[in-house]
């Protein structure tokens, strides 16, 4: 028998009992929608907490720093810059000088809230980490301008409108250089206030300054450094760059590397165990959806029985009623699965919904609630076409799997005793 | 004349709770092609039984059955579900049509189970409705259909294949002697017209009387196989 008419007859069988249908369906239809609402649920999620470490993490940026550098200087050459320039996957690199041992104050002598002083290459430093070099006033320094400084944003802001400092002020450095141990007093014109930045993995860029290479060559190698930002083309690639980095010293154990993208891939991991374990949860629902159409089969039998004799006796093999049966199982699952897709999405974006209101940070109520951290997750359902797929193929399979039995059973009938039936 | 159906010395038991009951005990008789045959008996003769042996939906304990030539106890379940479908037509007492399909639904179904085509399932099955003459009821489902009508679509299903023998089990039992008597009287035209070798099980006299030959069974055994009026009638 042809497949086309077996389905065929499948479905006349079907739309003859509406209601059982509907209701067998419906199983089906509750169980896709939880697979497919909470993977896009899931999805979104990730996405969402995903971009918001990218942010956070510079995801791109290797930080390569010498070991044991607490204090000590000048651990990175120009030349060893120059090599990893060249390695394969590096997009930019840019050298740093770090000091923290300082005092910076403005013309009234209060101590500006600095952690660190970077000095650095303007134009590169902005191609590394743009969204942390954005400025609120002034402007970025071209690297030529030797006593131009810029200020993080909590350097000067202690609160949100009066700053300690504007651009175009006058402030004092004085550091401390260990090797050899001296002092360093030197003047700066504020050239930019950056915005806030907020944390990232590595720092805070708030609370940092930054002034060109030049600013510190009377007191610092300029050829020595010691921070390296590498910036890679693809953070995928993240590890095979920062083995190559390695390589490039004579050392491997000299120098360690922040991979910021090995901290997301851990997050990424236990995302992604939580979304199989809702899914294996929703899953539940679909089975029990599976074992309703066994139990309505199985009715569906009984009460076929004499129609299956007569199939039988005028010359329907066994395979033929198997797959009659099976093919309204088939239908089933088609039906149930394709809307269960369109609700299960349904589903998610009503629960982003609600979740991003449950999730809104509530001002003033929490100790935490200067940090940027506190700004609400938003929540966009994701469409996965895998998991659409997976979920469409799992509701066929389970509705097969399940109609198999009472298949097997009406293919099975004595043709004589099911002629009988009453 | 070649013999369409051959039995041979068959035998089968049935188990009732604890003790085993015969109903054939050793039944023997050929069906020539064209022949119009029935199968009398009271209840409980073993006629049903005889019945589905032939048309190969049970098996014998013991003996031999060919139909057009094939030892059908020596065919597997597939092979056997083939050859019901392409040599074999049914007809029973109370129809057994799907009351879902229509008339011409019905009839299709065997050539729509064979994987015969579109054009020619609809070809046949509208010339056999037209046979029985029903040719301006086919859209009218079982339940819109009077008893006789209803005996007429499983007549055409049981046609429409062009079988070698068409089994008829009590086909008269469900109908007024009225109606009952003008399917017989179908059945024997399409047997003068087309050939068409029928074998009929009745426990009533007159329908027996219309065949050529009648096989008296009684007790699961034949009493007399008799040349009967035949076509007079």
């Amino acid at each position: 028998m042809k497949a086309s008419k077996i389905f065929g007859m499948a479905l006349d069988n079907l739309k003859q009992r509406k209601l059982r249908t509907s209701l067998t369906t419906l199983g089906v239809v509750i169980g896709i929608t939880a697979i497919i609402g909470l993977a896009a649920l899931g999805e979104g999620f990730r996405f969402g907490i995903k971009e918001r470490m990218e942010q956070g993490f510079e995801l791109r940026v290797l930080v390569v720093l010498p070991i044991g550098a607490a204090g000590t200087y000048g651990h990175f050459r120009l030349e060893e810059v120059e090599k990893i320039k060249k390695l394969e996957g590096v997009e930019l690199v840019t050298p740093m000088n770090t000091i923290t041992k300082m005092r910076i104050a403005n013309k009234e002598n209060t101590t500006l809230n600095v952690f660190t002083l970077g000095a650095v290459n303007f134009s590169e430093i902005t191609q590394m980490i743009p969204e942390r070099l954005t400025p609120i006033a002034g402007e970025i320094p071209s690297p030529e301008e030797n006593d131009t400084i810029v200020l993080g944003y909590k350097t000067c802001y202690l609160n949100e409108t009066a700053p300690l400092v504007h651009v175009g002020d006058n402030v004092t450095v004085l550091a401390q250089i260990d090797e050899p141990p001296y002092y360093v007093n030197k003047t700066f014109r504020v050239g930019a206030i950056l915005g806030k930045s907020g944390v990232s993995a590595i720092t805070n860029f708030d609370y940092w300054v930054f002034v060109p290479f030049n600013a510190v060559a009377d007191f610092r190698k300029v050829d020595e450094y010691n921070v390296i930002l590498v910036k890679v083309i693809d953070p995928e690639n993240s590890e095979q760059v920062a083995k190559a980095v390695e390589n490039v010293f004579e050392n491997p154990y000299s120098i360690s590397i922040i991979v910021p993208i090995a901290f997301m891939r851990q997050v990424d991991r236990i995302l992604n165990f939580v979304q199989l374990f809702l899914l294996a949860i929703a899953s539940i629902s679909l089975l029990v959806a599976g074992i309703g159409i066994m139990n309505i089969m199985m009715v569906s039998v009984m009460e076929r029985t004499r129609e299956i004799g007569i199939l039988k006796a005028i010359g329907a093999k066994s395979r033929t009623v198997l797959a009659m049966f099976l093919a309204e199982a088939t239908l089933i699952g088609l039906l149930g699965g394709l809307i269960g897709i369109f609700t299960g999405y349904g589903l998610s974006y009503g629960l982003a919904y609600g979740l991003s209101n449950f999730m809104q940070p509530q001002q003033g109520r929490t100790a935490l609630r200067n940090l940027e951290a506190q700004q609400a997750l938003k929540i966009t359902p994701m469409f996965s076409p895998e998991w659409t797929i997976i979920a469409f193929i799992f509701a066929i399979i389970i509705c097969i799997i399940f109609g198999l039995y009472p298949a097997r059973k009406a293919a099975k009938l004595n043709p004589v005793e099911a002629l009988r039936y009453e | 004349m070649t013999s369409v159906l051959e039995v041979r010395n068959v035998k089968k038991s049935y188990r009732m709770g604890k003790v085993q009951v015969p109903a054939l005990r050793g039944v023997s008789f050929t069906v020539e092609e064209g022949e119009f045959v029935t199968i009398f008996g009271p209840s409980g003769s073993g006629k049903s039984t005889l019945l589905h042996l032939m048309g190969g939906l049970d098996k014998p304990d013991e003996g031999e059955i060919f139909i057009d030539g094939i030892n059908i106890l020596k065919l597997d379940e597939e092979k056997l579900a083939e050859l019901r479908l392409t040599k074999i037509g049914f007809v029973f007492q109370f129809f057994n049509l799907l009351p879902r399909l229509t008339a011409l639904r019905n009839v299709e179904l065997p050539l729509t189970i064979a994987g015969v085509s579109e054009e020619e399932t609809s070809a046949r099955t509208r010339k056999t409705l037209s046979l029985v003459g029903l040719e301006a009821r086919e859209t009218h489902r079982p339940t819109e259909l009077s008893g006789g009508e209803q005996q007429r679509v499983a007549i055409a299903r049981a046609l429409v294949t062009n079988p070698k023998i068409v089994l008829a089990d009590e086909p008269t039992g469900n109908l007024d002697t009225k109606t009952g008597w003008e399917i017989v009287q179908l059945m024997k035209k399409l047997n003068k017209e087309k050939a068409q070798t029928f074998v009929v099980i009745t426990h009533d006299p007159n329908v027996a009387e219309t065949a050529d030959r009648i096989i008296h069974l009684k007790d699961g055994a034949i009493e007399a196989i008799e040349k009967a009026p035949g076509g007079s009638s």
